[in-house]
């Protein structure tokens, strides 16, 4: 498999940004897009093309994982990406389903946005402190 | 004679002809199986194995865990290879090289020019092929130096199932934990056994020109090749095929303007149904098989992904606690399991829902069976545990530990158990339904023929308790595919046809005396290619060609009536849109429409794909096999076991509302699932192999060479995407029951708007099936 190593990689990240462009035009157009453009976000499509591009990422991300040899609960910078998955679509529930206000609802979805930014962090760095992590010198 | 009793004696009559043919090739397959040696000897007079090691090799091959582990004859899991035809290959090589090296002085066969190989080749194809059996003294004699090429495959053999760090690598790449036969002793036996399975391939029956196992597997170095009987039975086969799908065309086109209109109910007539204590009881039996079948998927996910890290999860060492022929082993018999405990549930709850009566102690004897079940599933897995971990010992293996035989493979004591479980449900469900079945009611004939399949599964299960420990492999062969076929491609259809047929009478939407005469055909149909059917499993497993003939002619006939089953699809779809109160049982109905595209997809061209004689010589036990599997067996009747519960549950909590999202997310993500796991592995890999076994030969296909290939692991890989969204399915279902108890809420009357949509004529069903 490690000759598909690049390959899987660039889907990996292609799929990573996708997922997250799809989830940021999603909200601005719920919170701030004219009522058709609010009801396209959530429409049958729109949620369909979310699922797919979350399943390719999840096929790459365990393929990955089993050709570099590096598990969650093993090297801690996985196990935080996963617990921050968990984190991320918990808040994306809540801004696009749960929360009963407006304010809730744009309140996790910033929150989403924020944690989604900090596991691309961590990702980059291949540490857990990722954006965070002390820089040298 | 009326038309329902014309059919009732032609079913039976087709039913003593069709078994007394069955009886016939298993008496064929018995005399004409390989024999057994006492002792095989070289010409020098050594010894090199005895009858006894042969037999106790097969006993440590089961207890490791046997077909779930590599295959024998093409029978078993597909990770590992065919051990008959892997054997065969490296003893083929070993005598070759032994050769070159003697004759040439070469440093191996590969490095001789063509016609140095070609004049080896030729001695190897007369020397393997010769029967040296002597019958009178049961005997065996090989050449010395083919007594020295055992000697070096048995070696290779003994390094791989022990813990040689030589073999390391290839116990990665067949999924295979380390020290699988612990005992030294137990490795040198279990090659006897898989020499003996291999020299069947290659050995000629005694005046013949075809081997043992109808020249089985493919290897060109011996001239194994398809026997003419395949090429001849296979063209045969199709014919028959289209002959059958001609004459039930015709029959439809006579029958189909024989439609009749009844007054449909004007509210749902099962709405007012009063669940007994012994039908509510069996709420447990839903909870338990949707438990089984969330353990299954977690199963079947973990077998798959020994395929890419052999003997890890992501990292974790699995194989020492749950190696693969362990996770193998139960998720195959959970898929029956859980289907089973459906079909069980379904029939004691309709029992009771039927005749309207409860018989003294029926809920008594509902909760013990189910108790029954789970000691059954507990105690036959911790056996099988303990045989693969090789912690129980030969002495106690075929009771209480792993047969090794795929679908079959539960100690002795545990399919008595589970004999007597089904007897106490068929006396349950029977002495539920014998106020009915006694009355001259119109319903007694459709419900006599519900009930005669219930029996029908039980009673068959003893086909399991019909082998011994040393019965030969030929005939436990026999009697496992009479288990395993008579149920899922007899019985299973038959039970399956008439629940559905039966439902829709209770619902007022079939008139009864339709519905009967449809059934009692749709049962001849079905058991006409069903029973003789049988044999396509048991073209290369010790069988003459008459069996050969049969299996292919029987089998064809198997798909003519699925060739039709779009009429059922589109008359079930009818009928759920009937009335408006059928909105009620929109979901189930949907899972019985899946039923009907599962069977044409699944059970029919998957089926037929691999069935006729010449495309099973190359397509047994590739990733072609499962493909028919997954889609039938789940898409079939596990489809079917939804279905069914979802009915149940409707009866049962009739007032509650569904929560129709979280049933259409269940319904679309398993089937998707299941079309993406057939679509994008099974079917691509499995002709990528299919490809590899006509070039190079059987063994080459199913090789560590073959399987550890870049591409190959990427449409395993391939599965993720397939499997996610099924299992997403499966836990909505789960989500969905537990839901209705612990989230119940009261269904609103805008709901159920009730009342007759129109006079609607109801087709009777009795057009092809």
């Amino acid at each position: 498999m490690i000759e598909f190593y690049p390959q899987l990689r660039l889907v990996h990240i292609v799929a990573v940004f996708a997922s997250g462009g799809l989830f940021l035009l999603r909200g601005l157009s719920l919170f701030a897009g004219p009522g058709w453009v609010a009801a396209g976000a959530m429409s049958l499509p729109v949620r369909l093309l979310s699922y797919t591009i979350d399943t390719l990422l999840l096929t790459a991300a365990l393929m990955l994982m089993t050709i570099v040899q590096q598990y969650p609960f093993v090297d801690a910078w996985l196990t935080v990406k996963v617990v921050l998955l968990a984190v991320y679509i918990a808040l994306g529930l809540i801004a696009f389903r749960f929360a009963r206000t407006p304010s809730g609802r744009v309140g996790a979805f910033l929150v989403a946005l924020c944690v989604y930014g900090y596991i691309i962090s961590v990702a980059w760095s291949h540490d857990p402190l990722g954006v965070f992590r002390a820089t040298p010198g | 004679m009326t038309s329902t009793r014309k059919l009732w004696t032609l079913l039976g009559a087709l039913l003593v002809v069709s078994f007394s043919v069955l009886l016939w090739s298993g008496s064929q397959i018995s005399q004409k199986a390989p024999p057994m040696p006492e002792r095989v000897v070289a010409t020098d007079g050594r010894t090199i194995y005895t009858r006894t090691e042969i037999e106790t090799g097969r006993q440590v091959w089961q207890s490791m865990g046997g077909m779930q582990l590599g295959s024998i004859w093409g029978h078993g899991g597909y990770v590992a290879p065919d051990w008959s035809a892997d054997w065969l290959h490296r003893e083929l090589m070993a005598l070759l090289d032994q050769w070159a090296a003697r004759d040439y002085g070469a440093a191996d066969f590969a490095a001789l020019n063509n016609e140095q190989k070609s004049g080896l080749q030729s001695r190897l194809r007369d020397q393997m092929r010769l029967n040296t059996y002597d019958p009178k003294t049961a005997t065996i004699t090989l050449s010395t130096e083919r007594a020295a090429a055992i000697a070096t495959v048995s070696a290779h053999y003994q390094s791989l199932f022990g813990n040689d760090p030589q073999t390391a690598e290839l116990r990665e790449a067949y999924a295979m934990k380390n020290n699988t036969v612990r005992s030294a002793e137990h490795r040198r036996v279990l090659s006897a056994f898989f020499w003996w399975t291999s020299w069947a391939t290659v050995t000629h029956r005694p005046g013949d020109t075809i081997t043992y196992t109808n020249n089985w597997p493919s290897e060109p170095l011996v001239d194994n090749r398809p026997p003419s009987s395949t090429y001849l039975w296979s063209a045969f086969s199709v014919m028959f095929l289209l002959a059958g799908i001609a004459l039930l065309g015709w029959h439809y086109a006579v029958t189909h303007e024989r439609n009749e209109t009844h007054w449909l109910p004007a509210t749902d007539p099962m709405r007012s149904l009063k669940a007994t204590p012994s039908m509510l009881a069996t709420a447990k039996y839903f909870w338990l098989l949707l438990a089984l079948f969330l353990v299954q998927i977690l199963l079947g996910a973990i077998t798959a992904h020994y395929q890419i890290e052999g003997q890890l999860v992501y990292g974790y060492e699995m194989a020492e606690v749950l190696p693969y022929s362990i996770t193998r082993t139960w998720h195959t018999q959970l898929a029956v399991l859980w289907i089973a405990v459906a079909w069980l549930a379904t029939g004691l709850y309709i029992g009771p829902a039927i005749s309207g009566y409860e018989p003294p102690y029926q809920r008594l004897g509902v909760n013990v069976l189910w108790v029954c079940l789970i000691i059954i599933a507990v105690g036959s897995f911790a056996g099988q545990w303990f045989a693969v971990m090789q912690i129980l010992g030969l002495a106690n293996n075929f009771w209480f530990g792993h047969q090794g035989w795929e679908y079959a493979d539960m100690g002795r004591f545990w399919q008595w158990f589970l004999f007597i479980g089904l007897m106490l449900w068929l006396l349950l469900v029977g002495r539920a339904l014998w106020p009915t079945l006694r009355s001259k009611s119109e319903s007694r004939s459709i419900v006599g023929l519900l009930f005669l399949s219930t029996v029908a599964i039980g009673v068959f299960f003893a086909a399991a308790l019909m082998w011994g420990e040393h019965t030969h492999i030929s005939m436990v062969e026999y009697w496992r595919w009479w288990l395993v076929h008579l149920w899922v491609e007899g019985f299973f259809e038959v039970f399956a046809t008439a629940v559905i047929a039966f439902l829709f009478t209770r619902l007022g939407l079939l008139a009864v005396v339709t519905a009967t005469v449809a059934v009692l055909f749709a049962t001849i149909i079905f058991m006409a290619g069903g029973v003789l059917g049988t044999l396509h499993h048991l073209y290369f497993v010790g069988s003459p060609t008459p069996v050969l003939a049969l299996g292919a002619s029987f089998s064809a006939l198997e798909v003519v009536p699925l060739a039709y089953i779009g009429f059922e699809a589109y008359h079930t779809y009818r009928l759920g849109g009937s009335t408006t109160w059928m909105r009620r049982y929109h979901w189930p109905v949907m899972f019985f429409i899946a039923v009907s595209f599962w069977n044409i997809v699944g059970a029919g061209l998957f089926g037929f794909l691999i069935n006729p004689p010449l495309s099973l010589y190359y397509m047994q036990g590739l990733n072609l096999t499962p493909l028919h599997g997954h889609t039938a067996l789940f898409g079939v009747y596990g489809m079917l076991g939804i279905g069914l519960v979802l009915f149940c549950l409707r009866g049962m909590k009739p007032q509650l509302a569904w929560h129709d999202g979280i049933l259409r997310t269940s319904f679309w993500c398993l089937n998707i699932g299941l079309a993406l796991m057939a679509l994008l592995t099974l079917l691509p890999l499995g002709t990528m192999q299919l490809f590899a076994a006509l070039e190079h030969g059987y063994w080459y296909a199913r090789s560590a060479e073959f399987m550890q290939q870049p591409l190959v692991e990427l449409l395993i890989w391939m599965r993720v995407p397939g499997d996610t969204i099924f299992s997403i399915g499966a836990l909505a279902l789960a989500i969905f029951v537990a839901g209705l108890w612990l989230f119940a809420r009261p269904e609103k009357q805008e709901d159920v708007p009730e009342g007759p949509r129109d006079k609607v004529r109801a087709d009777p069903p009795d057009g092809p099936k």
